[in-house]
């Protein structure tokens, strides 16, 4: 954990190089596609478009 | 009256409706702009922009004709611009999102919420820290939206090739 002093509340959106989106903090996930929403605290998106498990990322951008 | 204002990186005009932002040193005379619409964008005028000269509908379809990023749009109600799809290419989500930042939206600190748009894009509004291609950026009260499909040209960002490509998910 880089900045430990930091606010946890505070959402912080990171776009992995090659890899999925991670969200983590206070949010709230519209899923539009699926018609659900959650708090889920961190996620990790799919951004590559291949996942079978939609909207989350399972690993199948390194394939 | 239209009202050309200054901000930092060109000039913006609206007509209540939607904004079109000027970019001038983006801009490489390609001229579609007042070919195409002179009524709107004169360059023998001051200001050479004039937001009554024609419909939204017109004033939208050839600031979308510019090749570069000198004309972009943007609906003044904030909602509306979620729904803008890549087809409109010179919204300012695709062309110049940092403008996005400096939309003069609400401060009231409402949660951040994170869309999963049907068969399209992620999109986060609300204020958050975002890191991308090593760079760190403060988003204040905007919205950002994010390429789920994969072939976006403007990663990290949706450009709106979901639709091109059929992507569903």
């Amino acid at each position: 954990m880089r900045d430990n002093k930091e606010d946890k509340s505070k959402v912080r959106v990171e776009v992995e190089d090659w890899g999925p989106l991670k969200i983590s903090g206070n949010f709230i996930l519209k899923d539009l596609q699926r018609d659900n929403e959650s708090t889920p605290g961190e996620v990790l998106l799919c951004r590559c478009g291949k996942t079978l498990t939609q909207p989350y990322c399972d690993g199948s951008h390194k394939k | 009256m239209d009202k050309a204002k200054q901000f930092s990186g060109g000039r913006k005009y609206t007509n209540g409706e939607i904004t079109v932002y000027w970019k001038p040193d983006a801009c490489i005379h390609a001229t579609y702009c007042f070919r195409e619409l002179i009524e709107v964008f004169d360059p023998g005028k001051r200001p050479w922009v004039d937001m009554k000269g024609a419909s939204t509908d017109r004033i939208i379809k050839v600031v979308n004709m510019c090749p570069t990023e000198a004309l972009t749009w943007k609906w003044n109600d904030d909602e509306r611009n979620l729904a803008v799809g890549a087809d409109q290419t010179n919204h300012i989500k695709f062309r110049r999102p940092e403008l996005i930042e400096k939309a003069e939206l609400q401060g009231n600190e409402s949660p951040v919420t994170v869309k999963i748009m049907a068969d399209g894009p992620i999109v986060i509004k609300g204020s958050f820290e975002l890191i991308y291609d090593g760079n760190k950026k403060e988003v204040v009260d905007s919205l950002v939206s994010i390429c789920r499909c994969g072939v976006s040209d403007l990663q990290p960002f949706c450009d709106g090739q979901h639709r091109r490509i059929g992507f569903t998910g």
